[in-house]
């Protein structure tokens, strides 16, 4: 019981950086960040939404390279749902009439491409699924997280 | 203040001013939307306005010399039917209900996007099976058409993309709102399918801003139209609708300014139009305008923008491809009466509640970025 209240102390009295050698294991802490490694971060989210948004835009070369077949009838994502509107990911997940169950986001994607796009259903952690996801996110973030809404 | 948000407040402070409406002598029916059927009642314009206003049922005075309808199509998207046989089916369905109507229909107009990627086996498919109609039908071309081969197949089916004709009364116009896009694909050495790719991606940010009137289109509208009473009615017909909504996915005409420049002696304009693919109304200074349904799919409302003065459309059920699209009816009466009517696929047409309308669940889009890194 007396260890938290010890690491307060240091904490109070010791520059951060000293303290991240002083509490938790070696090795648990991150180095400081940097604008380049934030800036690579970045790059790598903003190659899923690129990736994303081909897909979701039913561009079939990208279909092809990431090996999912996600429309059979011509229709893709994207024409129902420009710039993803009425996706409204913040509102998952959420008991979802069409499938009659607590559904997430990726389950609503599954639906949409097995049902109007009568394409082939994904896993839940493929690259495209991600993908699909980080662009969908993406064009959405500045809607305001509402889970549970119809 | 973005740019969307100006050209908003100047719509609103050049069309929307105090006291200036479509003809007064409107009178809008309050109508339930069932399919093949409707329930009447009657409402003044005050009431309306109060209300919800209504879509469907329009006046307009000193209209018909006989009472006369005619029908529209759109949006039907055609893909060859190896691929998607949805739309054909749907295309298919709306000839036969236009063909079924009793009294028949004066005309058809097809309101453009009868293909999907402009191929000639899409453009064929589509003149078979509006064959089922025998009555007379006129064309406009929507975007969907155009851009494969930049109208050579579509002029060769229909004609004239522009035309004006005179019936029982009423002075009818079919404007070309789509073969006026801005030259994107020469420099970036496009193929005919990359150009028509990305015209068909309602958002895309390559095509930009291509749905316009034209200034030798208006200079011929303007002279179509001048020697017609001001007072008497001008219904007229384009793939966009002719004010601005949502520029990013082209629900406008770029020269709206200058459309309503010409129109605006004409206290008796009704605008009908496709491409939105959603139940719309709006008034812009004395011209009406109606959005029509495609058969093939609807297109969600934007996330701003949607005319205060339309009543939305229900959330569609993503699981019935006969979900939100349809075809429309109008009527002509002897009264002077024009009436549009939604034949949506589905009982309810219209949101009952906050609920039902999608956009009660405000979002925040942002355009897409794939189609503008290169190579693209
Ligand atoms: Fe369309
Ligand atoms: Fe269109």
């Amino acid at each position: 019981m007396t260890a938290p209240i010890t690491r307060f102390i240091l904490f109070r009295a010791t520059p951060a950086v000293a303290l991240a050698v002083l509490v938790g294991p070696a090795g648990a802490h991150k180095d400081p960040v940097t604008p380049q490694l934030l800036n690579s971060y970045q790059q790598v989210f903003m190659e899923q939404v690129r990736k994303g948004d081909l897909l979701f835009h039913g561009d079939a070369a990208t279909e092809q390279a990431m090996d999912v077949v996600l429309s059979k009838t011509g229709m893709a994502c994207a024409m129902c749902h420009p710039m993803t509107a009425d996706t409204h990911p913040a509102t998952f997940p959420k008991y979802q009439a069409q499938m009659a169950k607590f559904a997430t986001l990726r389950d609503m994607i599954n639906w949409c491409i097995e049902k109007p796009n009568q394409g082939e259903k994904i896993a839940d952690d493929s690259e495209a699924m991600k993908a699909l996801e980080a662009y969908i996110y993406w064009s959405q973030s500045g809607s305001v997280l509402n889970p549970g809404k119809f | 203040m973005s740019e969307l948000e100006r050209d908003r407040r100047e719509i609103a402070a050049v069309l929307q001013q105090p006291g200036v409406h479509p003809d007064p002598s409107l009178r809008i029916t309050r109508r339930t939307f069932v399919h093949r059927s409707c329930v009447v009642g009657a409402a003044t314009v005050a009431e309306t306005f109060a209300w919800w206003p209504l879509l469907n049922t329009l006046d307009i005075a000193y209209a018909a010399e006989a009472p006369f309808k005619f029908a529209w199509i759109s949006d039907t998207h055609l893909y060859p039917k190896s691929l998607n046989t949805r739309f054909v089916e749907k295309t298919v369905r709306a000839a036969k209900e236009v063909q079924a109507m009793s009294p028949p229909a004066d005309f058809l107009i097809f309101g453009g996007d009868l293909a999907q990627l402009g191929k000639v086996e899409e453009l064929e498919l589509g003149v078979e099976i509006l064959k089922e109609i025998n009555i007379r039908k006129v064309y406009i071309p929507g975007e969907h058409d155009w851009y494969l081969d930049m109208g050579k197949k579509w002029g060769e089916l229909f004609g004239q993309p522009h035309w004006t004709f005179d019936h029982k009364g009423v002075r009818f116009v079919g404007l070309d709102t789509v073969s006026r896009g801005p030259d994107y694909w020469t420099a970036r050495k496009m193929s005919p399918e990359e150009r028509m790719g990305h015209m068909a991606t309602l958002d895309g940010t390559v095509a930009g801003a291509w749905a316009g009137v034209g200034r030798d289109q208006l200079d011929w509208l303007q002279k179509t139209l001048a020697n017609w009473d001001r007072n008497r009615p001008v219904v007229i017909f384009s793939h966009n609708p002719l004010y601005e909504y949502y520029p990013p996915w082209n629900f406008w005409v770029r020269d709206w300014r200058e459309v309503n420049e010409v129109l605006k002696p004409y206290t008796k304009v009704t605008n009908i139009h496709g491409h939105t693919h959603q139940v719309l109304y709006n008034e812009i200074g004395t011209m009406r305008s109606i959005g029509m349904l495609a058969t093939s799919w609807p297109w969600p409302y934007a996330p701003e923008g949607v005319p205060k003065l339309t009543k939305p459309m229900i959330r569609v059920d993503p699981g019935d491809h006969f979900d939100g699209v349809g075809w429309a009816k109008i009527d002509v009466s002897a009264q002077d009466k024009v009436e549009a009517e939604y034949i949506m696929w589905r009982k309810q047409v219209f949101a009952q509640s906050p609920d039902d309308y999608a956009k009660s669940i405000p979002e925040v889009l942002r355009p897409r970025i794939a189609d503008n890194i290169w190579p693209y």
